[in-house]
């Protein structure tokens, strides 16, 4: 009988769980969810680790989706099943915030954590090098204008595009496709020039060369750093944070004329940086009730504050002043409107 | 012409060194497999054996009034910032939860951080000349030491080298290996009978084989894209969830049951079932009393290497999105959970040096786990084979 | 009320109703035959009717609805569905204690479900395959509405940055066009495949040979389990060991020689895959080998061939068909590795016959576009579709070639074993 009984359980079990599986299974909603931006995706995970650690809730869960794909995410609606938070390397866009007002997202808290900046890096035995933003552009765009006519990009050393620079082979390692920091690269770099240059009809362009000079150098940091410093030819694009960690092997170009310091990227002097955001689902405020605990210590001065945690691993600290509307904002719950945008 | 017996026998000879040539080179082939594998070994060992031990700090701990708003103002400003951070967050916790600690002081070993870590034992750091200098003194006093890393088994994912362990992916690998096993193990099992005992020998059956077959040849992450496109975006089972997970190394882990159940159902002689329906059994009381209790072991034997193979695999599990950052201990199936090897892969994409030990300490503890499952299998099978 | 809670509930009223099958069943078959009259099959015999008759109907109305609900967009109110399934299992307790019957051939209808029961079983892994298919084919095809499928299997170059774009909501930003030619991936697959092969294929058969023709009893049954432990290392580790050890050691090596190696090449991970895929060879040709019926050896021998000729020129030929099976196997388990060459290899889709250059694999795509910062709909991600696809009918034709050299071979010797 014993056998029979046991038998039976089992079979019952089995059966639960594959159904459980096809029914799905509701989440328990004292956890935050969080979706959105890659850049951010370290900071913020470090945020809920702590959040985690320090509180009696449950470590958010964040998802690394991209900005773009974070956005749609969140405004897909209201209620179980949406994010409450997504992260974003660039400002929500109007046709963005219409779109989640449609979805019945009407109630959005925007809140500005820092910056981020991208340096150009190299391998720091050599002499440090001053680039303009066109000249890096020149170096890495598949087609440049040569007297006015697009041609395939025709510089294998820097000193092919202005004479004033060194004598060595152009090898650029950049991130791949499909990372955050290329995202940002493509932004504030190529387009950011080619806008401005005529023949590309003030359209932006984005495409890099593939003839070898540049090379997708992969997820794995370690590797472009490991290569940096043996091939002492080569530079790498990274993301500030990146060059914090390896400050004794790598050094960063200036651009136009500006180093990349954090006081320089967060006044918006160093032109490869950019700001980095959150946006909270207020109506969720109620449901999920650790929400405003976390944003809270996100934007707490030990957290984005200067010396604070997040600075330590690449965050660039906001002014003071901005530091302190962002909070301002957050008590107040203020709600983001187009017309803000 | 004929040759001289000097000549026949110089030829011979040289068609006998031809022959040991052949026997010395294939030697070798084998000399150089196993070289391979004694190289692979000493190198995750000395990569991995430092991560089991990990720098602490002896501090004085003042509970002052400061502390807590700000765990680090307990520490002396010398050292604060070489202790880990996973442990001065916690100190306006603990103040809060007991009040009458403030104004006290303390003396305990804390945990240090990365950086003090990898300086002690000579790896790359990130730590100025005074701070080493402080670090050395301390190690001299017999303030810093290295000690046995109990935090890398008890704790989970952390962004900080040293606070980081393998009890959650441990845990979730545990669960994803139960959804596995209880959807494989019947499964499989169940196919192997119908196939060696049941079917008749017809299209449909021949169709079945070959399919197993192929199933147990395709690329694992293509288990991957079905995972994604079926389990989480057709039926809507939580992503990165060890019910998806554990579902989807099920799949792959089919043949792997079916194939080893099936040679452990053909090895049972005829005369058992032939006795067994001349006494009148049918069909399934032959197969459910007498042939699948002797074939046990050997069914045994074959999910036990088709669970080791299952709980190495990362490819199908990076699909479904199994590659989270989990720094909670918690036995969950529907949560967002990893796997030791997703954690293994994490970890080694960290840009932060310090992870590489750590990288190669989770190799290592789930090397141990693969060789344990498979040795038991060995055993397992040594103890109950039957020659019949 | 949650979903789960319903499940709960369900499974627990479930085998409630079940055990009550279970017990009137019985007791009901024990009182007819107490009073004498003889019966077709023993009283717990019947009671496992009831039992079925009780809780198979009311899973399958259950699994049923719950998959038209999924499937159709079905709106059942979860309580009704409930108490549905639940009354249709009380229904079947009736009809199960009903025929409890002595001429009823109880333990026959058992028998048929039973046996219905295993074939849903061994069918499940024909639907494992046609998952596979499906789920690849209808994302593929998606993919091959944005992208003409010439473009896709003849282009040489991969540059999907423009749907990235699209992704991040910058399309109206201006960009040039995505474009997906899957060339120079799969010139980067079949170079790491032919790397892993070289080393593969001649350390293991020579192994195996070793082992086959050569090795005293002691070292056979030793050394066959140690080479096992490669087949069981996880490739995961297997990618941290190529990235992290190997690559390093062939960018210094290559220096030795004056040659530029990237940090990415494709010598690592083909290398470390081929260590990986050794025990594959030299098991399977190992047993090919010992297939080969020994009468030949002893023809050969006889005939005063040396034992390495005997090997070279009867063995080996014999075992070929086999050989060449099992590497036809380990080929298609290369082109579908994804640990190794995600962790070890490069991102770069470059179409070069250096081997000592960075280049990327058609797997390394696939996980690419299915983790980065991409939004789900993107051209990008629906590529990762047709490139598994493109994988699926090349592994699954050398499979079946590989399937079809091996009963050559066991017709031709009548070896039943492989």
């Amino acid at each position: 009988m014993n056998r029979i009984l046991k038998s039976r359980a089992f079979k019952t079990t089995v059966i639960a769980a594959a159904v459980m599986g096809v029914a799905g299974v509701a989440q328990a909603r004292d956890q935050i969810r969080i979706v959105g931006s890659s850049t951010v995706y370290p900071f913020a995970s470090y945020v809920t680790e702590e959040f985690g650690a320090v509180t009696s809730y449950p470590t958010p869960v964040i998802e690394s989706t991209g900005s773009g794909g974070g956005i749609r995410l969140f405004c897909n609606g209201v209620g179980e099943g949406t994010p409450d938070i997504t992260n974003a390397s660039r400002r929500i866009k109007s046709s963005e915030l219409e779109r989640c007002a449609e979805n019945g997202v009407t109630d959005v808290t925007e809140v500005k954590i820092g910056s981020d900046g991208i340096v150009f890096a190299q391998s720091s035995t050599n002499a440090g090098m001053d680039l303009t933003l066109e000249q890096l552009f020149l170096a890495v765009a598949a087609q440049v204008p040569v007297d006015g006519e697009l041609v395939d990009n025709p510089y294998a050393k820097w000193s092919d595009i202005d004479a004033s620079l060194p004598d060595r082979e152009i090898s650029v390692y950049g991130p791949p496709s499909t990372s955050g920091t290329r995202d940002a690269f493509e932004e504030l770099v190529m387009e950011a020039v080619s806008e401005e240059m005529e023949a590309y009809g003030g359209e932006g362009y984005t495409e890099i060369r593939a003839d070898g000079a540049y090379i997708d150098a992969g997820e794995n940091d370690n590797l472009i750093v490991q290569r940096l410093t043996e091939d002492t030819d080569s530079f790498g694009i990274f993301g500030y944070s990146f060059l914090v960690e390896n400050a004794n092997s790598l050094s960063a170009s200036h651009i136009d004329g500006v180093e990349a310091t954090p006081e320089a990227i967060s006044a918006g002097d160093y032109p490869i940086a950019r700001s980095l955001f959150f946006y909270v689902k207020n109506q969720h405020a109620e449901e999920v009730p650790p929400l405003y605990e976390y944003v809270d210590m996100f934007v707490s001065e030990t957290m984005i504050g200067e010396g604070g945690y997040l600075t330590d691993i690449g965050l660039i600290p906001l002014p003071e002043a901005e530091r302190e509307m962002a909070r301002e904002r957050v008590a107040q719950r203020g709600t983001l409107q187009v017309a803000d945008l | 012409m004929s040759q001289s017996f000097d000549e026949i026998s110089a030829q011979l000879q040289r068609r006998h060194r031809k022959s040991a040539r052949l026997k010395w080179l294939s030697m070798g082939a084998l000399g150089l497999a196993g070289l391979f594998l004694v190289l692979f070994f000493a190198d995750m060992l000395s990569k991995g054996l430092p991560a089991f031990q990990q720098a602490q700090i002896r501090v004085e701990l003042d509970y002052n009034e400061d502390a807590t708003r700000m765990g680090r103002a307990a520490l002396d400003p010398e050292v604060s910032r070489l202790v880990s951070r996973t442990f001065e967050r916690l100190i306006p916790g603990m103040l809060a939860d007991d009040p009458e600690l403030l104004g006290t002081t303390e003396t305990r070993w804390v945990l240090a951080n990365a950086q003090v870590d990898q300086y002690l034992k000579g790896h790359t750091h990130r730590l100025n000349a005074a701070q080493q200098a402080t670090v050395d003194r301390l190690a001299e006093e017999g303030n810093v030491a290295l000690k046995f890393n109990t935090t890398f088994f008890t704790s989970g994912d952390s962004k900080m080298a040293e606070a980081s362990g393998i009890l959650a992916a441990a845990l979730g690998t545990v669960m994803t290996m139960l959804v596995t096993l209880a959807i494989a193990f019947p499964i499989g099992v169940m196919t192997a009978v119908y196939l060696e005992e049941f079917a008749p020998d017809n299209r449909l059956t021949q169709i079945i084989e070959i399919n197993i077959n192929n199933l147990a040849a395709i690329p694992s992450i293509l288990f991957g894209l079905l995972g994604l496109a079926i389990f989480i975006s057709f039926f809507g089972v939580p992503r990165s969830s060890p019910l998806v997970g554990g579902m989807t190394l099920a799949l792959m882990t089919l043949p792997v049951i079916i194939i080893a159940t099936r040679t452990a159902l053909r090895s049972v002689p005829d005369s058992i079932r032939h006795a067994a329906f001349g006494v009148g059994c049918s069909r399934w009381q032959v197969v459910r009393d007498h042939v699948l209790p002797l074939a046990m072991p050997g069914i045994m034997t074959g999910s036990i290497i088709g669970l080791a193979q299952a709980m190495g695999e990362t490819a199908p599990l990076i699909i479904v999105g199994m590659v989270a950052f989990i720094p909670d201990v918690s036995a969950t199936f529907t949560n967002a959970a990893t796997v030791l090897p997703a954690q293994i892969f994490t970890w080694a994409g960290e840009p932060d040096k310090a992870f590489v030990e750590k990288t190669a300490g989770g190799i290592l503890v789930l090397l141990a786990i693969l060789i344990f499952l498979n040795a038991t299998a060995v055993v397992l099978r040594k103890k109950f084979e039957r020659r019949w | 009320m949650q979903t789960d809670q319903l499940l709960a509930l369900f499974s627990g009223v479930l085998l409630l109703l079940g055990l009550i099958a279970f017990f009137l069943g019985r007791a009901k078959a024990a009182r007819v035959r107490a009073g004498g009259t003889a019966m077709f099959a023993q009283p717990d015999q019947y009671a496992w009717f009831a039992v079925l008759t009780t809780a198979g109907p009311a899973i399958l109305v259950g699994g049923l609805s719950a998959f038209l609900m999924l499937l159709l967009g079905a709106e059942i109110p979860p309580l009704y569905l409930l108490a549905g399934s639940l009354a249709v299992a009380a229904l079947g307790l009736a009809v199960g204690v009903r025929q409890v019957k002595p001429d009823f051939h109880a333990r026959q209808a058992i028998e048929r479900v039973i046996r219905w029961i295993l074939v849903g079983a061994a069918l499940i892994s024909i639907f494992t395959t046609f998952g596979i298919l499906f789920s690849i084919i209808f994302e593929a095809l998606r993919f091959f509405q944005m992208h003409s499928f010439w473009d896709f299997i003849t282009g040489t170059v991969w540059n999907p940055g423009a749907s990235f774009l699209a992704a991040a909501g910058r399309a109206d930003e201006g960009a040039s066009a995505a474009q997906f030619g899957s060339v120079p991936l799969f010139a980067g697959t079949f170079m790491i495949t032919a790397i892993a092969m070289l080393v593969a294929i001649p350390v293991g058969l020579l192994a195996a040979i070793y082992m086959a023709e050569f090795a005293p009893k002691r070292v056979r049954t030793l050394a066959k389990p140690t080479l096992e432990v490669l087949a069981g290392i996880p490739t995961v580790v297997y990618g941290f060991f190529a990235a992290i050890t190997v690559a390093p050691l062939i960018v210094d090596l290559a220096g030795v020689f004056g040659l530029d190696a990237s940090f990415n090449n494709a010598v690592a991970p083909g290398v470390v895959m081929g260590i990986m895929i050794i025990p594959f060879i030299s098991s399977l040709s190992d047993d090919v080998i010992n297939s080969v019926p020994d009468s030949m050896r002893q023809g050969s021998l006889a005939l005063g061939m040396t034992k390495g000729e005997t090997i070279r020129d009867v063995v080996i030929p014999a075992a070929l068909p086999g050989i060449i099976s099992a590497s036809l196997l380990a080929v298609s388990r290369a082109l579908g590795e994804t640990m190794i060459v995600v962790m070890a290899a490069g991102m770069r889709p470059n179409l070069t016959a250096n081997p000592l250059e960075d280049m990327t694999t058609v797997t390394v795509r696939i996980v690419a576009a299915l983790t980065g910062d991409l939004e789900f709909e993107s051209a990008e991600t629906l590529s990762a579709f047709a490139l598994g696809l493109v994988l699926f009918a090349v592994t699954l034709t050398l499979n079946l070639v590989s399937v079809l050299m091996i009963r050559r071979f066991r017709e031709k010797y009548r070896v039943n074993n492989l």
